[in-house]
């Protein structure tokens, strides 16, 4: 192998795919970065057998060939580097690196030993605008946690049916739901669970640069492809293994009616909230009490240790009036999700789901269930 | 040579080919999945290994696997995606139950999604009295023998008294000591909805096959049934086809099949075919038993003053009482010390003082119309419609013994009657008490629908 690249190109990819190139005592070659040359890219890939990483690099080959280098310490160097022209040539398992002024030899291995990324069956489509899939991904990608006992909810959840994508994380205690809707229906229903660590490798690269992705399906993977506007050729995609297993039926916890609806100003309600949950205790317990005939909200927090806290929000008020205790962590980290200046929230009961949606969108719900109230 | 044979002879030559890491990597979880007309499948867990079998060792498994069968033309690779293991790590689970201990989650969660039950309730955990010792032990002999010994069952009882409980954790036994076989928990309710969807989406074959296809069919609330008469006749044929394959079916319902108003008579009649059980109101001792279960359950030491306190004023309900002890539970845990007597009975008094002996008349109206699928103004309409007559006079005997309420002053809520009526409908219900088990049962029922306050 033998080639001319720029040194930021090299960088930017390096970046990306070094993350998940971890060290593994049972298979080395994990820790790696696979370099090849692809007609006129050079082709970088990393792996952890669950998400792998490919990304694509213009050069210049003046000779076809591969290697395989440790991930990080290449990073680190391309990175200290000053020169933006760099020549990268193979030499039986070292790879040489040359500019103006320098040259290094790193140590790599045989790139026989890189495991194989495996191919997709490119049949089902679906074209995405980066921007609302990053959207989507970054109000859910928190919600889950993981679960030895339930895997399937560790992760994320997709689901394709007609022209909506739904997005839907949940550690059973609440749930986020975000929907897309898509340019174009697609022909079949999917659905799919994706890991949480291959969520966060796609939202870190989608974080980059506007343009659309493109997934595809097939049984057992799933792959996100950006494409490189400028050459047209494949950017960078991320292919991923599933979470078998079926997810449960979580329509049935979204509460189609409500017993208690109150509209408040987000930021104000957001800011009490964090003031009462420093008062919470250990549980972070803050009660909310709605009478209808005041039009307020009373945010209520108390601990033997540390002392209690009140404080008073206007609201609009429509249904019951009702005393209902939350765990104010899980109220908060659904407002971070909403944009809306104004704030739905529907109560259901004292142990019945606390749904929070923003005014005028209804893309976007985030259901908690309550603590039991004292 | 078996495909299992087979595959251990390829693994046992082809582990000195290879470095042991890579062996450990590519080779595990992987098998033969069939053998047939010379072409060999193999199952790998993941893409990686398929493509690294199929592109590095393709040879060297193809080269052995002909040595030991010539006939072998054919390997092809398949993706077979490893089931997740479900570690059953309590420790930790608990651990957090500890520190969220009032944190509700999504109970929807917590259900098995094969099967619909849900895991905490067991047999275990069920406290065995006077009053539901028949329905138990009909349960537990179920669970030995499915589909052999009583088939259906069917148990009956009020609210909140267990039966969920128990024929969850029939399903809950048999899948483990069965675990080959399908078991189904499903509410009547949903069971009903299931029906109309796939009727609108033109699945009802499919559904079908799917409910023949179970082994163990458990129905909740099966009351909701009645008046519907297409869900009706479509579990008739799946109880037809189950029973007769001896596959279990079990039932629940808040009154016995005779007392079930709209209920086809040739399915009332199956319900009846096999064994029917009872869950009454538990005595005094059992609900101490319970309430002391409950409390080393939830590992919370009460006064034995307090206990009595509890058990002797919450009578009617097993559920009332763990939301009783849950509001001690709370106190416990905000001011760290146990409850004594004169706070329980501050804690409790709006559970204990207020549905206790308190309903009223149009309370007592709503319940008796309800249990017999009536609407609340038809038992005050002037007719002598024989399913209005009885029920009507059930209604009057309750408003005599219940509120106390006069004659003339019964006569008159019902439009207009003669206080004679009204006497003649309490002496004749009272005499019937006597000696008529149904009626004494439904009057239960319906006096526990009065007090409860769900209505």
């Amino acid at each position: 192998m033998k080639i001319e690249i720029l040194k930021n190109n090299l960088k930017n990819g390096l970046e990306v795919v070094e993350k998940i190139a971890k060290k593994n005592l049972t298979l080395p070659a994990l820790s790696n970065v696979l370099l090849s040359c692809e007609g006129n890219f050079l082709r970088l890939d990393t792996t952890n057998l669950e998400t792998s990483i490919s990304w694509w690099v213009l050069a210049k080959i003046k000779e076809e060939g591969k290697i395989a280098v440790p991930a990080t310490f290449f990073s680190s160097l391309i990175n200290l580097l000053k020169e933006e022209k760099i020549e990268l040539r193979s030499q039986d398992k070292n790879l040489i690196l040359e500019t103006k002024n320098q040259a290094t030899q790193i140590q790599g291995m045989d790139p026989e030993e890189f495991p194989i990324i495996p191919k997709m069956e490119k049949e089902e489509i679906v074209k995405i605008s980066n921007q609302k899939l990053l959207e989507a991904l970054s109000q859910i990608i928190e919600i889950p946690s993981i679960s030895q006992i339930r895997p399937e909810i560790s992760g994320i959840y997709f689901s394709f049916k007609k022209d909506l994508l739904k997005v839907v994380g949940t550690d059973s205690f609440r749930l986020a739901e975000k929907t897309i809707t898509l340019k174009e229906e697609i022909k079949k229903e999917v659905s799919f669970i994706l890991p949480q660590d291959a969520i966060r490798e796609l939202i870190n690269i989608l974080s980059q640069k506007d343009g659309h992705t493109i997934i595809y399906f097939s049984p057992n993977q799933i792959l996100f492809e950006n494409i490189n506007e400028e050459t047209s050729h494949s950017r960078v995609q991320v292919l991923s293994r599933l979470i078998e297993g079926e997810y449960p039926k979580y329509q049935e916890i979204i509460p189609k009616k409500y017993k208690t609806q109150i509209i408040v100003k987000k930021d104000d309600f957001q800011n009490q909230l964090k003031q009462a949950g420093l008062f919470g205790g250990k549980i972070s317990e803050v009660k909310l009490v709605v009478q209808s005939k005041d039009n307020q909200l009373k945010i209520y927090s108390e601990s033997p240790e540390i002392g209690k806290n009140e404080s008073y929000l206007p609201i609009k008020i429509k249904g019951e009036p009702i005393e209902i205790s939350f765990n104010y962590r899980f109220l908060i980290s659904g407002l971070q999700n909403i944009k809306s200046s104004e704030v739905i929230f529907e109560l259901n009961g004292e142990d019945g789901p606390g749904v929070l949606k923003p005014v005028g969108d209804e893309s976007y719900i985030y259901v908690s269930m309550p603590i039991k109230l004292s | 040579m078996d495909k299992e044979e087979l595959w251990q002879a390829v693994l046992a030559q082809i582990q000195f080919g290879v470095s042991r890491a890579n062996f450990a990597t590519w080779f595990r979880n992987t098998k033969i999945l069939s053998k047939k007309d010379g072409e060999i499948i193999v199952s790998v867990p993941n893409s990686f290994s398929k493509e690294w079998l199929s592109s590095k060792y393709h040879n060297t498994i193809l080269k052995i696997l002909r040595n030991l069968d010539n006939g072998i033309k054919i390997i092809n690779y398949t993706v077979q995606l490893e089931k997740p293991s479900r570690t059953k790590s309590k420790s930790i689970s608990k651990k957090r139950e500890e520190l969220e201990i009032n944190q509700l989650s999504f109970n929807e969660f917590k259900i098995d999604q094969e099967t619909n039950l849900n895991p905490i309730y067991r047999f275990d955990n069920f406290v065995i009295g006077s009053f539901n010792e028949l329905a138990h032990a009909a349960a537990w002999a179920i669970s030995d023998n499915p589909g052999l010994v009583y088939n259906p069952l069917f148990i009956y009882g009020g609210v909140g008294l267990g039966k969920t409980h128990l024929l969850e954790a029939i399903g809950n036994r048999i899948v483990e000591n069965f675990p080959k076989k399908n078991v189904k928990y499903v509410p009547a309710e949903r069971f009903t909805s299931e029906i109309v969807r796939a009727i609108r989406e033109h699945e009802i074959e499919n559904l079908k096959t799917k409910l023949r296809e179970i082994d163990v069919l458990i129905m909740d609330d099966a009351q909701f049934l009645a008046g519907k008469e297409k869900t009706q006749e479509e579990f008739f044929h799946i109880f037809n086809t189950l029973r007769e394959a001896n596959k279990q079916i079990i039932l629940s319902s808040d009154k016995p099949p005779k007392a079930i108003p709209a209920l086809e008579e040739r399915l009332r009649s199956r319900f009846e075919g096999g064994m029917i059980a009872d869950i009454s109101l538990p005595d005094f001792e059992t609900r101490m038993a319970i309430l002391k279960a409950k409390c080393e359950e939830k590992g919370i030491e009460l006064h034995s003053d307090v206990l009595e306190y509890i058990v002797s004023n919450i009578q009617r309900n097993i559920r009332e009482l763990e939301g009783a002890l849950n509001r001690l539970l709370i106190f416990k845990k905000l001011n760290n010390k146990s409850p004594d007597i004169d706070v329980v009975k501050k804690l409790l008094s709006n559970l204990i003082n207020f549905p206790a002996r308190s309903t009223t008349y149009k309370k007592i109206v709503q319940a008796v119309a309800q249990f017999y699928d009536l609407k609340g103004g038809d038992l005050l309409a002037l007719t002598r419609r024989k399913e209005i007559v009885r029920p009507r006079q059930i209604a009057m005997y309750l408003l005599r013994f219940e509120l106390k309420e006069s004659y003339p002053s019964i006569g008159r809520k019902f439009g207009g009657k003669d206080h004679t009526t009204a006497i003649y409908a309490c002496e004749k219900i009272s005499k019937e008490l006597e000696n008529n088990e149904s009626l004494i049962n439904e009057m239960g029922l319906i006096r526990q629908r009065i007090y409860s306050e769900s209505l």
